[in-house]
């Protein structure tokens, strides 16, 4: 899945996961300056999609008052 | 009507068709006495005041308030003679508790009946989404609590489908409208991942729809997570207590039902921030332990050429010695030549070289 389609959670815990790399002996210093502008990168993407996002709100048609 | 005469069943069939068309339907006040189930089916009961008392009679399954003796309560009713025993009574349909003390008290037998049963368990209780993407609401669209939710939910987040179904939160048709919208959002092929019911304040009488028995158990058996949120701080009804997460109002409800943007924002960029924190730490770790190694290897090297420069000197010592000089110095001296009689040799001495001619030899 590309960037552009990830959803917002799914950039959080992209996130998520990137901190945890920092912490884990998976850590290595060659990787570490990559892993850092990526979550930079990511910190801005998600700024960017909940800025944007709205939510669809509709009243359903349908009436409730009898059975039917 | 003097000049008419009836078999007995013919006057009850009169008087009730005349009380149907006359009364089809009545609303009566009274004190509950003589409180009954029969069979499990059947309530009976009187209804009193200071002056007159009339017997009502009514299906469980319409009682959707406890009731006791003493209470007060208002019935929705028919009257009707009964032809088999001729006794005049109120077909009833449907109970309301009136006045605070009545409510109260038909609100604590319902929420101890509730509570036998486990409705209010925690462990019944189900965890909500994090941050659901599909919501269903119902409420009164034209509420303030249902602006409250709305205007809350768009503040703190974005990006969900919310499906509302407009129902009235109040009066009598409230509690069935409320049923039939939870049915139709647990009915859907897809379920939402939240089904969140809110109301504003309001009077006791005004919330009594969210004490209704029915309504309760239709919250309790709901497939979706739910998340309740009726009235204010201090108001608590047994569809907020039955439901798997209470609201304090509708605006609680909505921050309960969605993280707010801006914290997930300034954690993210909290989150990048502190691991380029962390990415300073390990470089300068790194850096102090390659200092540390190459400090290491430098003394390693020290140690390693002292000790080479400490053998050299014993060596030197050891080649002074045996340098052939030293022993000439001490007086020896060096020949050279063939040990014969009547042959020449040199000699070598410290300070001089002598020929000289070998006159004997013999064996030591």
């Amino acid at each position: 899945m590309s960037e552009a389609n990830k959803t917002v959670q799914e950039k959080l815990t992209e996130l998520s996961e990137l901190v945890a790399w920092f912490q884990s002996p998976a850590f290595k210093l060659e990787d570490a300056v990559t892993k850092f502008k990526q979550s930079e990168a990511l910190a801005e993407e998600i700024e960017k999609d909940l800025t944007k996002l709205k939510n669809d709100i509709k009243v359903v048609k349908k009436k409730f008052d009898s059975e039917e | 009507m003097e000049n008419v005469q009836l078999s007995v069943s013919d006057f009850v069939a009169l008087v009730n068709q005349t009380l149907e068309y006359a009364y089809p339907s009545v609303a009566v006040i009274g004190e509950v006495a003589e409180f009954r189930v029969s069979q499990g089916k059947w309530v009976s009961f009187k209804l009193k005041d200071a002056e007159a008392v009339i017997d009502c009679f009514m299906g469980i399954y319409q009682l959707r308030v406890p009731i006791e003796n003493g209470m007060k309560i208002m019935v929705v009713a028919a009257p009707k003679l009964s032809p088999k025993w001729g006794k005049f009574s109120l077909n009833v349909r449907a109970v309301k508790p009136v006045g605070e003390g009545s409510i109260k008290k038909g609100f604590e037998l319902l929420k101890a009946k509730l509570e036998a049963e486990g409705l209010f368990a925690p462990e019944r209780k189900r965890p909500l989404p994090r941050v659901p993407s599909r919501v269903a609401v119902i409420s009164s669209t034209e509420s303030a609590g249902y602006a409250d939710f709305c205007k809350i939910i768009n503040e703190r987040w974005g990006g969900m489908t919310v499906e509302v179904a407009h129902t009235q939160v109040q009066g009598d048709p409230a509690a069935d409208q409320i049923i039939r919208a939870i049915k139709y959002f647990n009915n859907q092929e897809t379920l939402p991942e939240v089904l969140v019911i809110v109301r504003g304040g309001g009077s006791a009488e005004d919330l009594m729809t969210f004490n209704d028995e029915l309504l309760a158990r239709e919250i309790a058996g709901s497939r979706i997570p739910t998340l309740v949120g009726v009235g204010h701080e201090v108001d608590h009804t047994l569809a907020d207590m039955i439901a798997d997460r209470r609201a304090a109002t509708p605006t609680n409800a909505a921050e309960i039902l969605v993280p707010d943007r801006r914290e997930i924002i300034r954690a993210a960029h909290q989150q990048a921030t502190s691991l380029g924190h962390q990415l300073i730490q390990a470089i300068d770790q790194y850096s102090e332990r390659t200092k540390d190694q190459l400090d290491s290897a430098f003394r390693r090297i020290g140690e390693k050429l002292d000790a080479t420069f400490e053998h050299l000197g014993v060596l030197r010592v050891a080649i002074a010695q045996l340098n052939p000089d030293n022993v000439l110095k001490r007086g020896y001296a060096l020949m050279r030549g063939e040990l014969r009689t009547g042959s020449d040799i040199e000699i070598e001495t410290y300070q001089s070289y002598i020929t000289a001619e070998v006159k004997n030899v013999r064996s030591k």
